[in-house]
């Protein structure tokens, strides 16, 4: 392979003309200039324009043997046949691809190839293209290094560079080529003369250069902004901007590494990924819109990137697929799903403000965003509340871990409507057992949304009637309970009496019957009383007794406690703990002491 | 719609009514189930049971004991022995078990129900058609066609599209006209032997209960399955059928046996 490769490329630059470069670049036994040498670069180019990035979506599609691209904010769709081996790259204002034993690079507005070369059949890593010249790296087949190449938008071969050292994803500005190497170099090659004109050590973890908004930046983990600061990246103090650290479902990554090829197939890694972009600004760099976004497969979620909203969920979305490719923008982010449909997502609301299809499925989808403003009245825009109740009733096991964090979410919210999605949760018998729960415990700590929850009781088991599942009574009761909700307590009270219940169920709903029972509940106490004093299976139900057994004597018909506190058939558990209400019996209203795991004291 | 395979009818436990003659209730045995004492209580109920209906007069002492809480092997006997009664003041703390947690208890108190009568005891047994115990569910479909419930057709019809295979013999018991025919409609969609449970219990009530046309009419229903098991079940009736009872209902069985006889699945024997 590296033979093709070879001979192929020393054809084609006898034919161009170009350089080949075999030298010391990327030498390892280089001595860190303290910046001087890329603090130079900085003069050099650091004032130089940045042309603006295509704003375009490119599919894979067919047999990864197919592209399509649509412009984002208008403009023609164009498709391109050709074999891929890796993911096309958008960069610059054009798109560039490999396979086939090639590689090519296509205008980015229409599809028109601007350049073809032979490859041998090494898959592209990454590419950078200034408006005049494309530099691309490829990873060598089967062995160790890459190889960079650098070619004129006329087709000529500017430079050719072969190294064993792992390179990453370039950028070219000013005919320099930035080329990230070793996860920590960036080395700015002179497309000129093939020589290493800087070289600088970064202290995060790098493997990409790209520019966008204006700047030129270096990262993989972060960001790092190519700026008068830049020198002093050695002692950690280059201009740095990083998306907080949080929880997500999937542990997404922000990018993936430069110097891994691609598959032209979306993965896991791409349905399961964070989006952000970087902004420069006066005093250095910013998360845009304080925001930044994660997709875990067709759920995406924006979250707070500023200090005073770092890592906080702003609203989740639902999509109707996968999400397998996406791009943060200005005002919001850009994602294409495996249908190759693409949505603009409101940075602040999650709102749909634009709409786009591909118009078939795609195998991978590749979104670029540089100029282009997320901007509009969004179409489906709602409270936190009611989108993380959509994304957590979706019937899709393959959300689960999602659903989880977005449920947890959905219970520090004050909004009833999240008690009532909890219930709904909690009672669905297609809800996943994970699911279930979180849904009972969050359910449990709620204090409000009660006529929901009382809505829930009303509900039985009733075979002739195809109602299956008990509502979630046992969570229901402890938030009535601790809501002190009387109007609840016959309800609860017809639950006391359903052998359809959990023995859970029975003991919470006891310990919420000593809070609000009324004497409207005597006759229901009674009757438990009565049948489970001597029987109770289990100490859930014996608790639950006691739990009676107090609401009967705060209600003044504490004889028949008594009797069965004398009663050696009185259940052992029950009668010792009947024994000590008696001889000091809480305040009205108190809850039956409990301990920590919700079960009665011994 | 397939029904269970091998789920047990309801069977009622043999009453103690059954005894030939029954004996009378103690003169103490009121008094010793008002003991408090495990051993005593037991014996009197033991010995109510024995009496049988008979015992009738210490029902409300049970259901009492029922009410204030009793162990649960007592709570079994309290139960039976309150089944074994015939009373219809059982039937208060009978509905109270029929919902309690242990399901043989369950059980056992939806069956002595079917025997204390009473409109709670039907109101406790149609909602025990509802119970999560599929047992439980065939035995209160079975009490509530023992009890001659007829305004709970309704109710066991659904239990019958629910799987509860009792349910059939149950409505067989209660039908009027037209919801005779429609349980003989369910033949094709409902297993033939449930449906048959059901149409036998119609075809054998007294004319005066159901009218001959319904009995053609259903004889009429199972012909046209034209099949083996119909026939046999054509067979069964004909068998049965009192001399004395209507020459026409004995006619279509007698031409519907014949019209079935060579149907595939017929076993052997001449038609009568």
């Amino acid at each position: 392979m590296r033979h093709a490769w070879v001979v192929g490329t020393l054809a084609v630059l006898a034919a161009c003309g170009g350089g080949q470069t075999r030298s010391s670049l990327f030498s390892t036994n280089w001595e860190d200039d303290g910046g001087a040498s890329i603090g130079r670069v900085w003069q050099r180019v650091g004032n130089a324009p940045i042309p603006e990035s295509a704003d375009v979506v490119v599919g894979v599609t067919g047999h990864n043997d197919k592209l399509i691209g649509a412009p984002i904010g208008g403009g023609s769709k164009w498709t391109f046949a050709h074999p891929l081996d890796s993911r096309p790259v958008v960069t610059g204002n054009v798109v560039v691809g490999s396979g086939g034993d090639e590689a090519f690079a296509l205008d980015a507005k229409n599809g028109s190839v601007l350049w073809r070369r032979p490859t041998g059949g090494i898959p592209l890593l990454g590419a950078g293209d200034d408006g005049t010249v494309t530099v691309v790296t490829f990873r060598k087949a089967g062995a160790v290094g890459n190889v960079l190449l650098a070619v004129a938008h006329d087709g000529q071969v500017v430079r050719q560079i072969e190294t064993d050292k792992p390179l990453g994803a370039p950028a070219v500005l000013g005919r320099l080529a930035f080329v990230p190497w070793a996860d920590q170099y960036v080395s700015v090659i002179d497309l000129a003369n093939g020589d290493e004109a800087a070289r600088v050590t970064l202290r995060e973890q790098t493997s990409r250069a790209w520019t966008q908004g204006g700047s030129l930046w270096f990262g993989e983990a972060g960001y790092i902004r190519f700026d008068e600061h830049i020198k002093d990246a050695s002692k950690g103090k280059a201009t740095t901007v990083t998306v907080p650290a949080r929880e997500l479902p999937g542990s997404p990554k922000l990018m993936p590494s430069g110097d891994k090829a691609l598959p032209p197939v979306a993965d896991a890694t791409d349905r399961v990924h964070i989006y952000a972009r970087p902004r420069g600004t006066d005093s250095g760099a910013a998360i845009e819109d304080d925001r930044w976004y994660a997709t875990y497969f067709r759920v995406a979620m924006g979250f707070g990137a500023g200090q005073t909203n770092k890592g906080a969920l702003a609203w989740a979305h639902l999509g109707q697929a996968d999400f397998v490719g996406g791009a943060a923008a200005s005002g919001g982010v850009v994602l294409c799903d495996e249908q190759g449909k693409v949505v603009e997502l409101d940075a602040k609301t999650g709102g749909t403000v634009g709409e786009m299809d591909l118009g078939e499925p795609v195998k991978a989808c590749v979104v670029n965003v540089d100029a282009h403003h997320v901007n509009g009245t969004p179409t489906d825009a709602m409270p936190l509340a009611q989108q993380l109740a959509t994304v957590v009733r979706a019937d899709d096991p393959q959300l689960v871990v999602a659903q989880k964090l977005l449920l947890r979410e959905l219970a520090t919210t004050e909004d009833e409507l999240a008690t009532k999605t909890l219930v709904d949760l909690a009672s669905d018998p297609r809800t996943s057992p994970d699911l279930l729960v979180e849904a009972r415990t969050a359910l449990g700590n709620r204090r409000n949304g009660a006529k929901y929850m009382e809505a829930a009781l009303a509900r039985h088991y009733d075979f002739l009637k195809d109602v299956l599942r008990p509502p979630p009574v046992g969570p229901i009761a402890q938030a009535l309970g601790a809501m002190k909700e009387k109007g609840a307590a016959p309800l609860l009270a017809s639950h006391l009496l359903d052998p359809a219940d959990t023995e859970d169920d029975v003991r919470q709903t006891g310990a919420a019957l000593a809070v609000v029972a009324t004497p409207a509940e005597l006759p229901t106490l009674r009757q438990f009383f009565g049948m489970y004093r001597a029987s109770a299976a289990d100490d859930d139900v014996a608790a639950a007794l006691v739990s009676v057994g107090q609401a009967l004597i705060q209600r003044g018909d504490s004889g028949v406690v008594a009797a069965a506190a004398k009663d050696p058939s009185t259940v052992p558990y029950a009668r010792e703990r009947l024994e000590a209400l008696l001889s000091s019996p809480p305040p009205p209203g108190a809850p039956t002491p409990t301990e920590p795991g919700g079960k009665k004291k011994k | 719609m397939t029904y269970p395979a091998g789920v047990p009818r309801a069977e009622a436990k043999p009453p103690a009514a059954d005894v030939p003659k029954a004996i009378p209730l103690p003169a103490d045995a009121i008094k010793r189930l008002r003991s408090g004492d495990p051993a005593q209580v037991k014996g009197a109920l033991d010995e109510v049971r024995t009496s049988a209906r008979a015992g009738a007069p210490a029902a409300p002492v049970i259901a009492e004991l029922l009410e204030k809480g009793l162990t649960p092997s007592l709570t079994q006997a309290a139960i039976d022995t309150l089944g074994d009664t015939e009373s219809e003041a059982g039937s208060v703390a009978l509905g109270w078990y029929a919902q309690h947690r242990n399901v043989e208890l369950r059980r056992s108190a939806v069956q002595a129900l079917s025997r204390t009568r009473g409109a709670v005891a039907v109101k406790a047994l149609r909602q025990a058609l509802s119970d999560p115990d599929p047992n439980v569910r065939g035995l209160a479909a079975t009490g509530l066609g023992s009890m001659k419930a007829k305004d709970t057709v309704a109710d066991l019809f659904v239990a019958l599209d629910h799987k509860v295979a009792e349910a059939a013999a149950s409505i067989g018991q209660l039908c009027a006209g037209n919801e005779c025919d429609r349980l003989a409609g369910k033949l094709g969609s409902v297993p033939f032997d449930v449906v048959t449970s059901g149409l036998d219990q119609v075809l054998f009530r007294p004319p005066s209960d159901v009218s001959d046309d319904i009995k053609v009419k259903i004889v009429g229903r199972v012909r046209e399955l034209g099949t083996g098991e119909a026939n046999r079940f054509l067979r069964s009736v004909q068998g049965k059928w009192p001399k004395s009872w209507s020459q026409r209902v004995k006619q279509a069985i007698d031409q519907a046996v014949l019209a079935t006889s060579g149907s595939p699945g017929t076993s052997g024997g001449d038609p009568q």
